[in-house]
């Protein structure tokens, strides 16, 4: 399979930081990638510059075979390749179908009345349809971050970059956002890419699992190979357990 | 070939206008009365200057407090297009807005990466700049003995007209920003810029847009202003009040709402005429009153009272979605 997202050698630097370094990643088109690691490990910066928030100090982004390195945001949106955010970010002054609709119509390609079906149907999707016409302040967390899943999938993106969407939620809300990510790859055709906290999740989801630590990547497979893995261990429970 | 109104047009609203506009328009013809033919042409100035300050300051949220650069720019260009190269009035105008908006992109493209009050203070700065720069500046403003424009026949009558298509023309305008496509990205940018860029909306671009026409309309507004005044001066014409005062009736009015601006413009106009000759700061001091009434009780101003008193009279009716609505 080709990979429909690739980044080459990813670097980041603030100042003396280094909160990527040298990152390579491959997105094989309708897989589903974890990204974990843990906090501070530089997941939520790799995110960033993949979706054009931040601007790789080194290294090159591909949508397939066009490079998008350096293009801001609204162009790799609109390129196929959305994010969510981990602290949600609804637009609060407009309605959950309007906050799908200015999605929609700016990226998805489509003209105006198609783009406007494609916000209703992706709500009916995510299961918000019934709410559609609320703000989304009245949401709660499991909603509003379905909305954010729901506003990404409104751009008819390619590839979703999900950044934590399961952690913070109850447990049973927890196995419905599972069910939801996985039926976006299978019904949508879309990529994934995720970082996240809840390892069940990661285990049931991935096909593959990419590991960063202190900005460098250091192990990547399958999610039982990676698991076992001595490095990945050490990173998250110290040496004397590895 | 059939004309066809794009989707997002109520034909009710076009109606309406129409209406409204041709009702105003036979003002002259009824009666004679010069005190209200000479107020109602300064509200319809102040209501298009209102609802264009809107576009940027409350469709988008970046408050400017130096919009009277443009307005400035606006009728000194419109004046001096019409004294030296003898451009009829209208073309005249329209030239000074152009030039007005263009004005606004130089300082705005940079500014407008600030935010919220960052911005605001930014406007400020570059609205008493301007002000300075263009009372020291003779070959342009004549300094600070201005501008006088050539007097025509009848002109009073014929500005009162072209108000009413210039109210006209910026509430069209406000309609269109607001519920056409664009609207909703203008609003998501409002809202949180970045999240915005990743969902595709090109915010520099539409911002960059805006302030183009907010400061246009603006600058048509002044070339109006010098019009109907035949005598300008950059200590009024640049003057900071004159800001302050699109600030406030934008607030009043309801910021960001479609016509808010223009009911704000109203008040503003005929409290500051009706009591300006009385007890001549006493308007500036009812105003604060209102100002701070809103800010605390009633967020969308003047619209929003009428939305609640609407929404009691008539309960079925929605009154939230004003636009984009499934």
């Amino acid at each position: 399979m080709p990979a429909i997202l690739r980044a080459e050698g990813l670097s980041k630097r603030f100042g003396g930081l280094k909160a990527n370094d040298n990152v390579s990643i491959a997105l094989e088109q309708g897989s589903i990638l974890g990204l974990i690691g843990p906090n501070g490990a530089g997941k939520s910066t790799c995110f960033a510059m993949l979706a054009g928030s931040l601007p790789p100090t080194s290294g090159r982004i591909f949508i397939g075979e066009r490079e998008i390195t350096g293009l801001p945001a609204f162009q790799i949106a609109r390129a196929g390749v959305v994010r969510t955010h981990q602290i949600v970010r609804p637009f609060a002054n407009l309605t959950l179908f309007e906050n799908c609709a200015v999605a929609a119509v700016q990226s998805s390609g489509l003209a105006h009345e198609e783009a406007r079906a494609l916000a209703r149907e992706t709500l009916e999707f995510v299961g918000l349809a019934n709410r559609r016409r609320e703000y989304p302040a009245g949401l709660t967390l499991a909603s509003r971050k379905r909305l954010e899943m729901a506003r990404g999938l409104s751009c008819k993106p390619k590839v979703l970059l999900l950044d934590e969407v399961i952690a913070g939620v109850n447990p049973a809300e927890a196995r419905e956002m599972v069910t939801l990510i996985r039926r976006i790859r299978d019904e949508r055709g879309v990529s994934i890419l995720m970082t996240e906290h809840v390892m069940a999740a990661v285990m049931s989801l991935c096909e593959h699992v990419t590991v960063l630590d202190a900005g460098k990547l250091i192990a990547s497979g399958t999610p039982q190979e990676v698991v076992a893995n001595p490095e990945v261990i050490a990173a998250y429970l110290g040496k004397k357990h590895a | 070939m059939k004309l066809r109104w794009p989707t997002w047009v109520r034909p009710r609203a076009a109606i309406g206008l129409l209406v409204v506009c041709a009702a105003l328009a036979m003002g002259p013809l009824l009666h004679d009365n010069i005190y209200w033919h000479n107020q109602l042409t300064l509200t319809f100035l102040g209501i298009a200057a209102a609802l264009a300050w809107n576009w940027l300051g409350g469709y988008l949220g970046q408050v400017s407090f130096g919009h009277a650069a443009m307005f400035g720019v606006g009728g000194f260009a419109a004046a001096q297009a019409q004294i030296h190269l003898h451009v009829p009035m209208v073309p005249a105008w329209i030239a000074g807005g152009v030039l007005a908006g263009l004005f606004a992109l130089i300082w705005g493209h940079p500014t407008l990466r600030l935010r919220g009050p960052y911005f605001s203070i930014a406007t400020i700065g570059v609205g008493e700049a301007t002000r300075l720069v263009c009372t020291y500046w003779d070959a342009f403003t004549g300094g600070s003995s201005g501008l006088s424009l050539p007097m025509q026949q009848n002109l009073k009558h014929q500005l009162y007209w072209y108000g009413i298509a210039l109210a006209a023309v910026a509430l069209a305008g406000s309609y269109a920003l607001r519920r056409s496509p664009l609207g909703l990205s203008l609003l998501a940018i409002k809202s949180d810029v970045d999240a915005a860029g990743d969902v595709g909306v090109s915010s520099t671009r539409l911002q960059d847009l805006v302030l183009f026409l907010s400061g246009g309309m603006i600058g048509i507004c002044g070339g109006f202003y010098a019009s109907y005044f035949s005598y300008i001066e950059p200590g009024n014409m640049f003057g900071f009040d004159r800001s302050i005062s699109w600030v406030l009736t934008g607030v009043i009015g309801g910021i960001g709402t479609i016509a808010g601006p223009a009911f704000g413009a109203v008040v503003f106009v005929l409290l500051q005429q009706s009591l300006i000759a009385s007890y001549p700061q006493l308007y500036l001091g009812l105003y604060g009153m209102l100002l701070v009434l809103v800010i605390l009780f009633e967020p969308l101003g003047l619209t929003g009272l009428a939305l609640r008193v609407l929404h009691r009279a008539r309960p079925d009716l929605s009154v939230t979605g004003v636009a984009g609505e499934d």
